[in-house]
């Protein structure tokens, strides 16, 4: 019988014209919106596969182990096109270096800060207005609307029970939404395969397998909240303005002003105060590595004489006592700089902290409109989320200490002279002689041929080196798992499925004692 | 007749329950708005005045030397404004700080506190819920407004009478406009109020002009929305289909079209980028330095000494001006570029009555991107005056070059008494101060808004008079 009801509501919500309306403007909008953010992804793709690519070519250059200094870039994610989260306004890129622990930051690539008049634009946020105000629109007047035309006595005159035709009305605006749904992401799919770079990975098609099981609870408990409307009052005009204002708060006025009451209640740490606590630190280490440098007087710090990648340079010959200090200096000076750069990150770290922890209440003053748990559930399976974002960062720092490590094991704790020339004893010892050549010379034309001919060694000197290869040095990985973001998500989630059934059971208890006498 | 209709079209609705429902929203938020306010305007004055504070007590520094005041770098920032409350335009994520000195200007840039991990919102002022809420409130005040007496069946009963359609049609606009003015007009007492109350200080006699201005434009803005609900209402025959209609029309016209804007900038104008901007400085600097003696004969050396004959100081003075104004000229193209490309995507955003009512009240209330470029002309035109006063404080030394030029002051161009090097009294320093428009510009300014909101309105008018004059009442 639940069976029957269901589906004649369904085909009579097929042929009304809020279905067709609502269902031709996603499809309008999806058709509009989705090639325009395809292209963005593709191009940001593109950028990603060179950045990556020129970064592989600079490590091929390396000839000496202190150039080490590579980028890694976080790869944009095609899931992006659904809900773009805070994708394009945090950093994609971390540099690896002792000096800094990648920590999350805003993007540089904004590069038209008046631009940020435009809020984001994404699948979900047609997903999301147009289809939750579509589910209240059907949903408004499943049992009012049957009363005031005097059906609804009917149909409980006869053996059905209340909860039965309560569940028939779900199931029928469920099945009615679930076919705009389904179409939207059908065609957004098709517009996306439609790309040639666009090659959705099995984890991207997980993902998107799971944001359209979210937009169904999503949809369902929007409808689940036009049908305990529907059931609180006599008149399906009042339940439809019930639903409206309940709508248009969910819409309009929670997502802005969470954010806003959050940025009052919970102030973020000032940015001068972190600038005060980094300079010091900064005048500390610069005191520390001039005290270095004076105790190796032969060492006048990093002499470079030829560019390396990186936009780095490099030592090709030196004297032996430079060599000799060197070894000493290093090592001192690459834990000092490590300090610092872990002392910097944990006074950076506060800052963050004060970010994360606003954004967070911002998020949970949110959760009280099932839309921005909806968006949230969205960006966290299109790896847009905050957290996704940290775990880059996470993944980014361990790989800066997988490349200090390698760099300190392949040169002996940074003592090796391969750490920075590629100059050897013999070569040293040479370089000594030739420079002492130039300068004994008597006259000017001796002059000039001594320093041809120490140009010329080291001009052989650097010749007869090839890179380092560096096919052992560690690579970057980072590969989003759809389990860890469904772990994220997996709160949001369930707090939808609370709403539903929460909704569900309020319409229950309020059909329960319905009067069904019309007027 | 037409106040008959007009008295019974208010009761009704004042007893409504969309009245109510509409009253409380309308009226919590613009109360909460306004604490939050004035808790955000109190900390952003403190701010800035403690970071203006700096800045003067900066410029007191180099008053030793005339010399020492040119090459000083001071640094200007964005004053907040009280009439934030009404609108606030994004301002908090433009650039709000400019760092120049006589010589040179940067470009704008942000620096503070907004939170870039959180999305981009708008704080809920006094546009936000006219635009948004109230607009929103407007249909739902309408859409039965002719569908709805048709299906009870009263429009027949109605038009019986000697009463012509246009005054019925009247009768019906002005009674909803009525009533939104109710709740309309209670927020933004209660508003004022509470930041009257809590005595922030700084609404000038003009601002309340201002104020009263952006009161009568949300009326304008609010009507435009009655007119179309009204429109909508008597083009169908049914009230529910009258409000999906309208609902997605809402959405598109108040969400969707104003999310177009980026897209569409970035579809139109090319986005000019920090790298860019570099190669052309290094450009210009090729430029400037490949032939330097195009300024006069050994302007591209310098020698520690002035008198050096090798020198001529007053080719180089020309060289280094020639390229403080080159490097200048490309730091402004490019910001122009930058607001070129962000004003493309707003005029298209304007094909929504909501975006113009956001660009008129912007432009009235003098904040936002047009703000913030006035803002950069202002610091401008200071950045001139500066350099004449420094100009004329320099004429009377005679023991000055009164060769003004951009020219490493640590270096040894600091001896060539190019610049005066007599103390400077700080009381007659020139002091940067960033003016408000009169409310007659920013009338200007928004005068095609306005034209705008007033041809939405007339258009909507048209319509929703035409449809009715041929409606099925039966």
């Amino acid at each position: 019988m639940i069976w029957r009801i269901a589906k004649k509501e369904f085909l009579l919500n097929l042929i009304t014209f809020k279905f067709a309306v609502g269902t031709i403007l996603c499809v309008i909008l999806v058709s509009v919106f989705v090639p325009v953010l395809a292209k963005d992804y593709q191009q940001r793709l593109e950028e990603y596969n060179e950045n990556v690519a020129a970064n592989e070519a600079e490590i091929r250059k390396v000839m000496v182990y202190k150039n080490i200094l590579p980028t890694v870039y976080r790869p944009p994610n095609v899931l992006c096109v659904f809900s773009e989260g805070v994708e394009k306004r945090l950093g994609t890129s971390a540099k690896i270096s002792h000096l800094d622990v990648p920590e999350i930051s805003a993007t540089s690539n904004e590069v038209n800060p008046y631009m940020s008049m435009f809020p984001a634009l994404d699948v979900s946020l047609i997903l999301k207005v147009v289809f939750s105000a579509l589910a209240l629109l059907v949903a408004y007047n499943v049992i009012s609307g049957e009363r005031e035309q005097g059906t609804l006595k009917l149909i409980l005159s006869g053996t059905l029970a209340r909860h039965q035709v309560l569940l028939g009305k779900f199931l029928a605006g469920m099945m009615t939404l679930i076919v705009p749904v389904t179409i939207v992401f059908i065609l957004a799919l098709l517009l996306l395969l439609s790309f040639p770079m666009i090659e959705p990975t099995t984890s991207n098609w997980a993902g998107i397998g799971l944001m359209y099981i979210a937009s169904l609870l999503f949809i369902s408990a929007m409808y689940n909240l036009g049908l305990f409307f529907s059931t609180l009052v006599k008149k399906s005009a009042i339940s439809l303005v019930l639903g409206l204002f309940a709508w248009v708060i969910f819409v309009v006025v929670v997502p802005s002003g969470s954010t806003y009451l959050a940025t009052q209640i919970r102030p973020l740490a000032s940015q001068e105060e972190l600038e005060g606590r980094r300079v010091p630190a900064m005048e500390e280490l610069r005191g520390k590595s001039r005290k270095v440098s004076a105790e190796f007087s032969h060492w006048k710090g990093p002499k470079s004489d030829a560019d390396g990648p990186f936009g780095q340079s490099y030592t090709v010959v030196c004297a032996k006592s430079c060599l000799h200090d060197a070894s000493k200096a290093y090592p001192l000076l690459k834990s000092l700089e490590s300090d610092y750069g872990d002392s910097v990150w944990r006074i950076e770290l506060s800052y963050v902290d004060s970010l994360v922890k606003q954004n967070r209440l911002a998020r949970n003053i949110a959760r009280i409109s099932p839309i921005s748990v909806y968006e949230n559930v969205m960006s966290t399976l299109a790896q847009s989320d905050l957290g996704s974002f940290q775990s880059f960062m996470d993944n980014a720092r361990a790989y800066r200490n997988d490349v200090i490590e390698y760099i300190r094991s392949k040169t002996n704790n940074f003592s090796s002279s391969s750490y920075f020339t590629i100059c050897s004893e013999r070569e040293a010892t040479i370089y000594e002689k030739k420079l002492e050549a130039v300068k004994q010379a008597q006259n000017e034309n001796e002059r000039k041929k001594a320093r041809d001919d120490f140009q010329q060694f080291i001009n052989e000197t650097k010749k007869g080196r090839t890179t380092l290869g560096l096919k052992d040095l560690p690579r970057f990985t980072y590969q989003p798992s759809v389990v860890k973001s469904l772990k994220r998500a997996l709160p949001d989630l369930a707090m939808l499925v609370f709403v539903n059934v929460l909704l569900f059971s309020l319409s229950f208890v309020a059909f329960i004692g319905y009067d069904v006498r019309s007027d | 007749m037409i106040w008959h209709i007009i008295r019974k079209e208010i009761s009704e609705n004042l007893l409504s329950l969309r009245f109510m429902l509409s009253l409380i929203l309308i009226i919590s938020l613009f109360a909460a708005s306004s604490f939050i306010f004035v808790g955000k305007y109190r900390q952003e004055s403190d701010d800035y005045w403690k970071k203006t504070n700096k800045n003067l007590s900066d410029l007191r520094k180099p008053l030793n030397r005339l010399n020492d005041l040119a090459f000083h770098k001071q640094q200007i920032f964005r004053k907040p404004k009280a009439l934030a409350l009404c609108v606030e335009g994004y301002e908090k994520y433009f650039p709000n700080y400019v760092e120049f000195n006589i010589f040179n200007i940067g470009l704008p840039e942000v620096k503070g506190s907004a939170n870039f991990t959180l999305p981009h919102f708008s704080d809920v002022n006094w546009v936000f819920i006219i635009s948004l809420i109230l607009s929103f409130v407007a249909f739902v005040f309408t859409f039965d407004s002719i569908s709805g007496e048709k299906e009870a069946g009263t429009l027949r009963m109605m038009l019986a009478n000697t009463i012509p359609r246009y005054k019925v049609l009247l009768g019906k606009y002005f009674g909803a406009m009525l009533t939104l003015c109710v709740p309309f007009l209670i927020g933004v007492l209660v508003s004022l109020i509470i930041v009257i109350a809590s005595n922030i200080g700084g609404i000038s006699r003009l601002q309340w002009l201002e104020v009263l201005v952006v009161v009568i434009l949300s009326l304008l803005y609010l009507s435009v929305f009655v007119f179309l609900g009204v429109f909508v209402s008597s083009r169908a025959t049914r009230s529910a289909n009258c409000m999906v209609v309208l609902l997605l029309l809402w959405v598109c016209l108040v969400i969707l079209i104003p999310s177009l804007g980026r897209t569409v900038s970035s579809m139109f104008s090319k986005t000019p980028t920090r790298v860019e901007l570099n190669r052309k400085l290094s450009e210009v600097y090729e430029q400037i330095w490949s032939n330097p003696d195009r300024f006069g004969k050994n302007a591209g050396v310098s020698f520690p000494d002035a008198n050096d004959p090798r020198m001529n100081l007053p080719a180089r003075a020309r060289l280094y001006n020639a390229w403080s104004n080159a490097k200048n000229q490309v730091v402004i193209d490019h910001h122009n570029k930058m607001m070129a490309q962000a004003l493309t995507g707003r005029n298209f955003t304007c094909l929504s009555p909501t975006a113009v009512y956001q660009r008129a009240s912007e432009a009235i209330t003098g904040v936002g991107i047009g703000r913030c470029a006035d803002f950069y002309q202002q610091v401008k035109r200071y950045q001139e005056n500066l350099k004449e006063f420094i100009r004329s404080k320099d004429a009377e030394d005679p023991h000055s070059r009164h060769l003004i030029f951009d020219e490493d002051n640590s270096g040894g161009a600091f001896d060539w008494r190019t610049i005066s090097k007599r103390p400077v009294d700080f009381d007659v320093v020139p002091k940067f101060q960033e003016r408000d428009l009169a409310l007659g510009q920013s009338l200007k300014l928004a005068i095609w808004d306005i034209g705008l909101l007033v041809l939405f309105n007339l258009v909507f008018f048209a319509a929703a008079f035409v449809s009715f004059l041929r409606y099925d009442v039966r």
